[in-house]
């Protein structure tokens, strides 16, 4: 028999936690004006109110899921899975958006060292190469992980998927810039 | 001008927009083919399981906007694209939950238990026909119910609802939101808190912008594309996957369906199907004009009702709820349409989204500016033009021109579209998830908007994973700096007065129902276990 979870009591403990660290510690020492502010002998409502506001609301959702809701029959259950899953998600996308970064200025650097990627960003096909290869391993790595292995058509969906995007994007439109374009 | 003079601007505002082609003489405007492009787009994705309105709508925005570009002549195309994205999707939705037992949209979950059935039997062009006149009566009903109610709510909000009352208004909508979504009103609470949190990080009235913790990238607060797209999108499809992940195995292949027999729909059948239709168009308009309450419980409740009255009322030779009636598809499907132009009154008359699809119409009119939803668009000035009130009027006319549309080409379009289903998710998920992380930088141009979108997405994920529902958090990401705002100057106009919550009768009866929601449904959560 699967043991009960108890995610709802550690969801309330760590809401009710969370919303005191935040109405107690981050709002008071990372913001300049106070709940209620003078200025000029004029009384207004400071900065600190509203995230004040928010950590109440996360705070007496933790006291009603303990209150009301902690011995609930079917709650839900979190395992070293979803981390595992989301871990290597965001590792594939993490290295996928990397490559966007980098790919282009190194290929510059390699075949046209007098060049800076800057002012290649909007030149074809310089321009894509990040775009490309990173969208490439983003596409097929997820494919991997959900299909279990890596397969020459899921190579060849990536790649068709990548292109569509970028006729899609930018092709037609001279304002759009594709990653990593508007940060080099 | 009178009422019916903005009436006639409005509808003049989408018919003769810059022409793009004639058809025998008739100039065809930008608007219209827009409505015509969103509307077949919609069917095709809310056929497709694993893509739904929002997420088109969420892709879709960017390029739109590069298109039509910041201006208040690009609202009515671009509005009218996603409206018709939205119309759209409704409907296609029914396809493969009829056809595959698979809903292409949440709200079909309830089509599948008549609809599948009844193409197991052989009658899946019928099913079809029967979700295609429910869905798109539902939708007329309510197309109406906006025309006639948007107008006559904002106009009573104006005269009666002052700053202090406003300010309880939009706490009574997020405590409401947080209630009734999801099940549980301390998730929802939760979620509340942490869109409002999100909001407020880097934003303020002061020189340094709060909670940024010095740094730059918090500074400029989080970007609406990022929260919105990563909580409600990516998140989606981090769940999605997760689930393919844990299915692998044990996926079955798909049998074949043949028709058989009769699969016209005949006016005894529309005879027979009508007072579900109507029964249940009353209550999905219902439902989708109260903020924050989607069409999956407009779907729900239409159904329970439809299955009551059916049980009262069936002959031994008809079929039961649950075992393929038309009168179970017609119940769910006329109430999951009449939502969508119910849930505009909350938008256009309080500013306040109803859904993920609304909350994408809001992001629309803001990133475009010109529009600002709220009771102001409803001022109906003699004197001179309130260019907002036409721009409602236009868009009240795209909610009727693709509701024409859905009666026209919806029905054929709609069963051309079973192939969407062979689309596989684990190809589907990862390019929508390129999508829509392509859409936020170009939207953005720069990769801190990527961290922030992947960032809400694992949010997005663990929240689904905790069964807390991440439309409250989307809501109160869009309504946090409104609320703020508001009290503010609410504070300001009552004199510094730090009770104007309670002191004035309409705000204190409105904080009062904003606590007795909560208290109720959290009351009735651990009643019901």
């Amino acid at each position: 028999m699967t043991p009960l979870s108890r995610s709802n009591m550690f969801l309330g403990l760590a809401c009710l936690v969370f919303a005191l660290l935040v109405a107690g510690i981050w709002v008071p020492l990372d913001t300049e004006t106070g709940l209620i502010e003078k200025v000029r002998r004029r009384s207004m409502i400071g900065d600190a109110l509203a995230p004040t506001v928010a950590a109440f609301f996360i705070g007496i959702g933790g006291v009603l899921l303990l209150l009301f809701e902690r011995k609930e029959a079917d709650q839900p259950r979190i395992d070293l899975t979803n981390l595992a899953f989301v871990g290597v998600q965001i590792g594939v996308l993490t290295i996928g958006f990397l490559i966007m970064l980098y790919a282009g200025p190194i290929a510059v650097a390699l075949i046209d060292s007098g060049t800076e990627y800057r002012l290649l960003r909007d030149t074809a096909p310089w321009k894509f190469i990040g775009y490309f290869l990173g969208g490439i391993f983003i596409i097929s790595g997820l494919i991997w992980q959900a299909e279990g292995r890596l397969t020459a058509r899921s190579l060849l969906i990536a790649i068709c998927v990548v292109i569509s995007l970028i006729v899609i994007y930018d092709v037609p439109f001279e304002d759009l810039l594709l990653p990593p374009n508007g940060d080099v | 001008m009178t009422v019916l003079d903005y009436i006639w601007m409005g509808m003049l505002a989408v018919f003769q927009g810059p022409e793009v082609f004639s058809i025998l003489g008739m100039p065809i405007s930008i608007t219209l083919v827009m409505i015509f492009s969103g509307f077949l787009l919609g069917i095709m994705v809310g056929a497709t399981p694993g893509m739904a309105g929002p997420v088109a709508m969420a892709i879709s925005l960017p390029i739109l906007i590069s298109v039509f570009g910041y201006h208040p002549d690009a609202l009515l195309p671009v509005v009218g694209f996603l409206i018709g994205i939205m119309k759209g999707a409704t409907v296609g939705g029914a396809v493969p939950a009829i056809l595959f037992n698979t809903p292409g949209t949440p709200d079909a979950y309830m089509t599948t238990l008549d609809g599948y059935p009844m193409a197991q039997r052989g009658k899946a062009k019928k099913a079809l026909r029967v979700a295609h006149l429910s869905s798109a009566s539902g939708d007329t009903f309510s197309d109406i119910v906006l025309f006639v109610c948007a107008p006559f709510l904002a106009i009573l909000v104006e005269s009666y609802l002052d700053l202090p009352e406003k300010t309880a208004l939009l706490i009574l909508s997020l405590s409401f939101i947080a209630a009734v979504i999801g099940g549980s009103p301390a998730k929802g609470l939760i979620s509340t808190g942490l869109g409002l949190l999100a909001v407020y990080i880097g934003t303020g009235e002061d020189f340094y912008p709060r909670m940024s913790m010095g740094t730059q990238e918090l500074a400029r607060g989080f970007p609406i594309a990022t929260s919105v797209l990563g909580v409600l999108i990516i998140g989606a499809v981090f769940k999605g996957l997760d689930e393919l992940w844990h299915e692998r195995r044990s996926k079955g292949a798909i049998a074949p369906v043949h028709d058989v027999g009769d699969q016209r729909l005949h006016w005894a059948d529309i005879r027979r199907l009508s007072p579900y239709i109507a029964r249940s168009a009353l209550v999905g308009t219902m439902i989708g004009a109260l903020p924050g309450v989607g069409s999956t419980l407009a779907a729900t409740l239409g159904y329970s009702f439809g299955k009551a009255q059916h049980e009262k009322r069936k002959t031994s030779d008809q079929t039961a709820f649950g075992d393929g009636a038309m009168e179970g598809i017609a119940s769910t499907e006329a109430a999951n349409s009449s939502v969508s132009g119910a849930n505009l009154i909350p938008v256009l008359s309080l500013g306040i989204p109803g859904n993920a699809a609304a909350v994408f119409l809001i992001l629309a009119m803001e990133s475009i500016g010109g529009f600002n939803p709220g009771p102001s668009v409803f001022k109906f000035s003699a004197d001179q033009v309130n260019t907002e009130l036409v721009i409602a009027f236009g868009l009240f006319t795209a909610m009727v021109v693709a509701n024409l549309m859905n009666w026209t080409i919806g029905g054929l379009f709609m069963r051309s579209m079973g192939i969407m289903i062979k689309i596989p998710k684990q190809i589907l998920l990862p390019s929508v998830l390129l999508l829509t992380l392509t859409a936020i930088y170009v939207q953005e141009t720069r990769i801190e908007a990527i961290w922030f979108a992947l960032g809400f997405g694992v949010l997005g994920y663990f929240m689904r994973i905790l069964a807390i529902s991440p439309l409250p958090f989307v809501i109160a990401f869009i309504l946090g700096g409104r609320l703020e705002d508001t009290a503010r100057q609410a504070y300001s106009a009552t004199g510094n007065d730090p009770f104007f919550l309670f002191t004035n009768p309409i705000a204190a009866i409105f904080m009062a129902l904003a606590l007795g929601v909560v208290l109720y449904s959290a009351r009735q959560t651990k009643g019901a276990k």
